[in-house]
């Protein structure tokens, strides 16, 4: 029931229906008053008619016969007896409500004074029965007795009817109302989930009640500002970028005068890290690995130009598999990932095997070196930007700590696992699989 | 600093490549560490801070060849690039931004002959500028007709533009740069025995010792890679004791 009633709609429409609900409770209750009101003085008005209508025929018969037309005209709450005597008492319990009565009979009858009327209690003290005795001209009485029967009362079916009418049409109107009143908000809720923070792609339409555009205003002004801040961040990434070219160029060239070819050696090797950390750093910021379509790439083919450029390096390695293995991919994506993991298993290990093998669907890269590997602990946080590991895989060999972390987004960016496995034989082993057709 | 800079004018023999190397970069410092390296290889150099500048030293007439820098203060390398493309086939090397495949790709689309990323390593500098210098003097024109940045040959392509292979059925085959260098070479003097000395300009990037064996392993690389044309035949035929002759008819698109 809470959980139904989670939405705007849900709750301005049970809002809504309770308020109308008791507003038309409370109105209806006012008019059943005044109509039952209204019956009743017309009751009275019809009883006092016929009261005097009696003592009329009454007082047409000589005495003797009075009292049999009086009892002959009696019926339904009526009982109309003649007497010489007055057979009523004025006052008694219950007497008040039989006082309208009395003023419409003075009024009917203006022969009759208050006087003449005298309205009293029944004998039984029963608050039903009212004796009622009218004076005629000859100073006898005439005694009715009144059995009270309520005025007529108005069919309760009517009234439940529209009742149950009003409730539907106000649910039916409430929920147009609550839907059309929280869809601007739906909408605005639906472009925001759409945004990709940064790109300023989306821009939340502005439309609906104010409050909505308003919404919708500070969102976009939210991107906006997102965007901004992302755009700064890059153009500073940049700015540093270049800045840091022009001295590494520098230094360079001044390498070159150096006498020393040990130490110029060193030094070059010094800036190819540099230069390397810059690039990592800035591919990880920039997320390369979305932009570049999908083709059809030849696997082998790059993995041998890695394997090659390793070689030529002076690093043991060596490819094997099928001479030609086409997947739908990103090349450059894909190439960096196997630069970054061949890379980092000549770096830790002296031996490295790479292989390549097809399933049906899919295709396995094995990587094998034969270096310490890296702790069980650790097989999963090596991923995490920017770490690097204690001990056994250390500082001293160079690398910012991106290398795993952008091989994995790059891999994964194409639809491919990376994970890391000790091999039972010492080495590490990197086995990533990647699919055939990529989604 | 003065500028231009200009180092004492001494002719360069013919034949050789020392030219005379304008540097348009916006760092005193590089100037004048570039301009004193290539000095002590034999080139004359001059440089400019600026597009004034270039203009200037341009207008000398002196100029065999241009290294510029994308990232300039005021008018961009790009526009420069254009600007003196517009009037001129002088030699332009591009010095662009680490990494920024962009940067490459308009440059040599506005007509940059080549490229070299900065920070640069100043021998691969000076051996591109060799390179390059060595095939304008020898009117060294690819014999490929056409003006089209793509080479076509038994269904493959070479996309010079991306620097991209790819083969018959649309699968890109990665290069080496090496390779690549190599590849571009072949296709721009196909059905043509190129000895290995005409091919060491191609491998340009390779500034190791022993070039002869550099080519035949790069060669043999290659040939792995493009495989045997449509007909069984290889691609790539050796011509023993000479070098090798790209075998396929090439076309530019």
């Amino acid at each position: 029931m809470i959980r139904s009633l989670d939405t705007i709609a849900a709750r301005s429409v049970l809002v809504s229906l309770i308020g109308i609900t008791l507003v038309h409770m409370l109105s209806l209750w006012t008019y059943e008053r005044a109509l039952e009101r209204e019956l009743t003085i017309v009751h009275e008005a019809r009883l006092a008619e016929r009261l005097i209508a009696i003592k009329h025929s009454v007082m047409l018969v000589p005495a003797a016969r009075r009292e049999t037309v009086a009892h002959d005209l009696s019926g339904g709450p009526i009982e109309a007896h003649w007497s010489a005597f007055k057979g009523a008492v004025a006052g008694g319990p219950g007497v008040e409500r039989w006082q309208g009565l009395a003023t419409q009979i003075v009024a009917l009858a203006p022969d009759l004074r208050a006087a003449d009327v005298v309205v009293g209690s029944s004998a039984g003290a029963d608050p039903h029965v009212a004796l009622v005795s009218l004076r005629l001209a000859d100073d006898s009485w005439i005694n009715f007795s009144l059995f009270a029967a309520g005025p007529p009362r108005a069919s309760g079916h009517g009234t439940l009817l529209s009742t149950s009418l009003m409730a539907l049409g106000v649910i039916l109107l409430s929920v147009l109302v609550a839907r059309w009143l929280s869809r601007p908000i739906r909408t605005v809720a639906d472009a925001v989930g759409r945004l990709t923070p940064g790109t300023g792609s989306a821009v939340v339409p502005a439309t609906g009640p104010r409050e909505v555009r308003e919404l919708a205003g500070a969102f976009n002004d939210m991107q906006r500002r997102i965007a901004d801040l992302v755009e700064r961040r890059t153009q500073s990434l940049a700015a540093v970028s270049h800045d840091l070219r022009t001295p590494l160029t520098r230094l360079k060239l001044r390498v070159e005068d150096l006498p020393d070819a040990t130490l110029a050696g060193a030094m070059t090797r010094d800036i190819g890290d540099m230069e390397q950390m810059i690039d990592a750093t800035l591919s990880y910021l920039r997320g390369d690995a979305d932009d570049e379509p999908l083709r059809s790439i030849d696997l082998v083919a790059l993995l041998v130009t890695i394997v090659d450029d390793a070689r030529d390096a002076g690093h043991d390695c060596s490819l094997t598999g099928p001479a030609h293995l086409v997947i739908d991919s990103r090349l450059m994506g894909l190439k960096r990932a196997f630069a970054n993991l061949v890379g980092n298993a000549v770096r830790y290990g002296g031996k490295v095997e790479v292989a390549v093998a097809a399933r049906r669907s899919a295709v396995d890269v094995t990587i094998d070196d034969d270096g310490p590997g890296i702790p069980d602990e650790s097989l999963r946080a090596v991923f995490e930007p920017f770490v690097r590991l204690e001990g056994s895989r250390s500082r001293e060999t160079g690398g910012v700590g991106l290398g795993l972390t952008i091989a994995k987004a790059n891999i994964e960016a194409v639809g491919g696992t990376i994970a890391l496995t000790n091999r039972p034989t010492g080495g590490l082993r990197v086995h990533v699989t990647l699919l055939l057709r990529s989604t | 600093m003065s500028s231009p800079e200009t180092a004492p004018a001494d002719t360069p023999p013919p034949g050789s490549t020392d030219g005379h190397i304008l540097i348009v970069d916006d760092d005193a410092q590089i100037r004048q560490l570039a301009g004193r390296f290539l000095r002590e290889h034999g080139h004359r150099v001059t440089g400019a801070r600026d597009a004034r500048e270039m203009r200037t030293a341009i207008a000398t007439g002196t100029i065999d060849l241009v290294v510029l820098d994308v990232m300039l203060p005021g008018t961009s390398g790009l526009e420069l690039c254009r600007e003196i493309r517009a009037g001129s086939s002088m030699p332009i090397i591009m010095l662009t931004a680490l990494g920024s495949e962009t940067d490459r790709i308009v440059g040599l689309e506005i007509g940059a002959d080549d490229y070299v990323a900065k920070p640069f390593n100043p021998r691969e500098l000076l051996a591109r500028i060799n390179a390059l210098l060595r095939r304008t003097r020898a009117h060294l024109t690819p014999l490929t007709p056409g003006v089209g940045s793509q080479l076509t040959f038994e269904g493959w392509t070479l996309d010079t533009r991306r620097r991209e292979l790819t083969d018959p059925k649309g699968v890109v085959i990665d290069l080496s740069t090496g390779e690549y260098d190599l590849l571009q070479t072949f296709l721009e003097f196909p059905q043509r025995v190129l000895t290995r000395d005409q091919l060491m300009d191609a491998a340009k990037h390779r500034i190791a010792t022993g070039f002869d064996r550099a080519i035949d392993i790069q060669v043999s690389r290659l040939r792995k890679k493009i495989d045997v044309g449509e007909d069984g035949q290889a691609m790539i035929k050796t011509i023993r004791g000479s070098g090798y002759m790209f075998v396929p008819a090439v076309e530019r698109r």
